[in-house]
């Protein structure tokens, strides 16, 4: 790296640092000059002081980080299938035409179907169990990352796929060698979006009943008005997403590492 | 010999003989009577021709006249439509690492390093890696690249990505070295000094190679013979025979007056 890279990476890196503060800096003002009400947008140190409050007592009889982990348990478990089984498909149907006709109808049906719209469906087929909050996730991620393995596998250009023919490579070495890493960029770009909704459609799927999760807490605290505890869980959901997407763009770059670089 | 194409004799005695021995030899790739139509609209047709082994004939003529097409029929990524294209006495079916291609854009892959990149054919023919290193090592010295074997595709500069397409081609041992316009993308320097390349490679390699380019003097400076393309819908065009003082990578060759009459000539030709 030279002094220019490094000087433009840590102006990167402040401003990255002083804009999430400017802004509770500003909500913080807001709150002090009581020009909402506490109810409405707490002041950041009451959702801070709540934070505590669970951290040491937990939340409902259960402790914040059993919490955590129930949330992380489902969307870790729901992630790794659904992208794995997600990008097989979407490599499948980018290499295969049959095989994309018969996906293309019943994903393309499924895609624009709400996740919340699923709920009632899920509840009936598998009861209000761990299947139905890993499931609903689990297809959201795998919808994801078949359509962007799909456009990554046509992101292969026509003369890498000519080169690696003339030089003596099978279909499964075209396919492993040429293709795979065509459409790894992608396949990265759409894990990092797949994660997001994965954090969203959690809240939702905990929506499920059950008694632990942070989409548990949220919902049972806005229940009963208890907004700092609200927003306490919602800052934890928050930073889990800001950390897995920064470790997910972490390894794409490295993973990824001639992207951009053409 | 070639077919369908008059022939047209050098305006003065050749400095130096064509060798007669590529004449006796059977040819290493033959068109006969080859037609070719993208989606019923017709390239060209009836278009024969034979390259000796060893030889380097080199492609010209004006964009879209069917350049490309012609080598795309050669590394067997398009069938003939009429007629057929003949490798070795065998019709070409399909690619193979028997016919090398080197493309414009290199198109190398960029999540290889140089040296796996080099020994790519190496890797899929199920060579084991140490022997696959060794390869990459000898092909980077033949094309100049020794102590970038494990650099990326995208920290070299564009001269330096086609000496690693050149020497991943090389690797596999190609009977037949197709180029389409390699050198057309780079300034005019490292052109020249490819160019010369080539020709080294080729003496050392002994490999056919049939070069595309729309620049003449390329084609006169590497040429053995140039097919003047002008028009393939008839089938019928120029072939020049090039004579031009061994050692033919020598840069004074640019200036030697036979090559300055024969690029006259041809840039009438093509003209007229
Ligand atoms: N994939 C294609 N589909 C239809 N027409 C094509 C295709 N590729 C080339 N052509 C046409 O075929 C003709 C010859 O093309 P090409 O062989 O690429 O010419 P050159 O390499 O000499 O510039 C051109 O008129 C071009 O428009
Ligand atoms: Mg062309």
């Amino acid at each position: 790296m030279t002094a220019d890279e490094r000087r433009a990476r840590l102006r990167y890196l402040v401003v990255a640092t002083l804009s999430p503060l400017a802004i509770l800096g500003v909500w913080w003002l807001v709150a002090a000059r009581g020009l909402a009400s506490p109810i409405v947008l707490p002041p950041p140190s009451a959702i801070w002081a709540s934070f505590v409050d669970m951290a040491a007592n937990g939340y409902s009889g259960v402790s914040l980080w059993t919490h955590v982990g129930a949330s992380l348990a489902r969307v870790s478990v729901a992630f790794l299938g659904g992208a794995a089984l997600g990008v097989a498909l979407g490599l499948l149907r980018g290499r295969s035409r049959m095989i994309d006709a018969v996906l293309l109808a019943p994903s393309e049906l499924l895609r624009p179907i709400p996740p919340l719209g699923l709920i009632p469906l899920f509840i009936l087929w598998f009861g209000i169990g761990e299947t139905s909050k890993v499931l609903l996730i689990f297809l959201s991620v795998l919808l994801i990352m078949m359509v962007n393995a799909q456009a990554g596998v046509r992101a292969t250009s026509l003369d890498s796929l000519r080169a690696a023919e003339s030089m003596g490579a099978n279909r499964w070495q075209v396919f492993r060698f040429v293709v795979l890493p065509s459409a790894l960029p992608q396949v990265m770009t759409g894990l990092r979006v797949a994660m997001g909704t994965a954090l969203t459609i959690l809240v939702a799927s905990e929506l499920l009943g059950g008694d632990r999760g942070l989409g548990f807490l949220i919902l049972d605290a806005s229940s009963f008005f208890r907004t700092t505890y609200v927003f306490a869980g919602v800052a934890v959901i928050g930073l889990i997403g800001l950390a897995t997407d920064r470790a997910l763009a972490w390894a794409g770059r490295n993973i990824v590492h001639w992207e951009g670089r053409r | 010999m070639i077919l369908a194409a008059r022939s047209v004799a050098p305006a003065e005695p050749a400095p130096t003989p064509p060798a007669p021995v590529v004449e006796t030899l059977p040819p290493v790739l033959k068109f006969e009577k080859v037609g070719f139509a993208y989606d019923g609209r017709t390239i060209m047709r009836d278009v024969s021709f034979s390259v000796a082994p060893g030889e380097l004939v080199c492609l010209l003529g004006p964009s879209g006249c069917g350049k490309t097409t012609i080598l795309n029929m050669v590394a067997g990524f398009l069938r003939p439509t009429e007629g057929a294209a003949i490798v070795d006495g065998r019709e070409i079916v399909g690619p193979g690492p028997d016919r090398g291609v080197v493309f414009q854009a290199a198109a190398l892959f960029d999540w290889m390093t140089v040296a796996e990149n080099i020994a790519f054919s190496q890797r899929c023919a199920g060579v084991r890696k140490a022997k696959r290193r060794e390869v990459a090592r000898e092909m980077a010295a033949l094309v100049g690249l020794t102590g970038f074997e494990d650099a990326y595709p995208y920290q070299l500069s564009g001269g330096m990505r086609q000496r690693v397409g050149l020497a991943r081609v090389l690797a596999s041992k190609p009977k037949v070295m197709l180029m389409d316009e390699p050198f057309s993308a780079l300034d005019v320097q490292t052109r020249e000094t490819l160019q010369e390349e080539v020709l080294r490679i080729r003496d050392r390699t002994g490999c056919t190679i049939l070069f595309v380019t729309h620049a003449i003097d390329e084609a006169v400076f590497l040429g053995d013979r140039i097919f003047l393309l002008n028009d393939l819908k008839t089938g019928a065009f120029d072939a020049f025979d090039v004579a031009l003082p061994a050692p033919r990578c020598s840069p004074e060759n640019r200036l030697h007056p036979s090559f300055l009459r024969l690029r006259e000539t041809i840039y009438r030709r093509m003209r007229h």
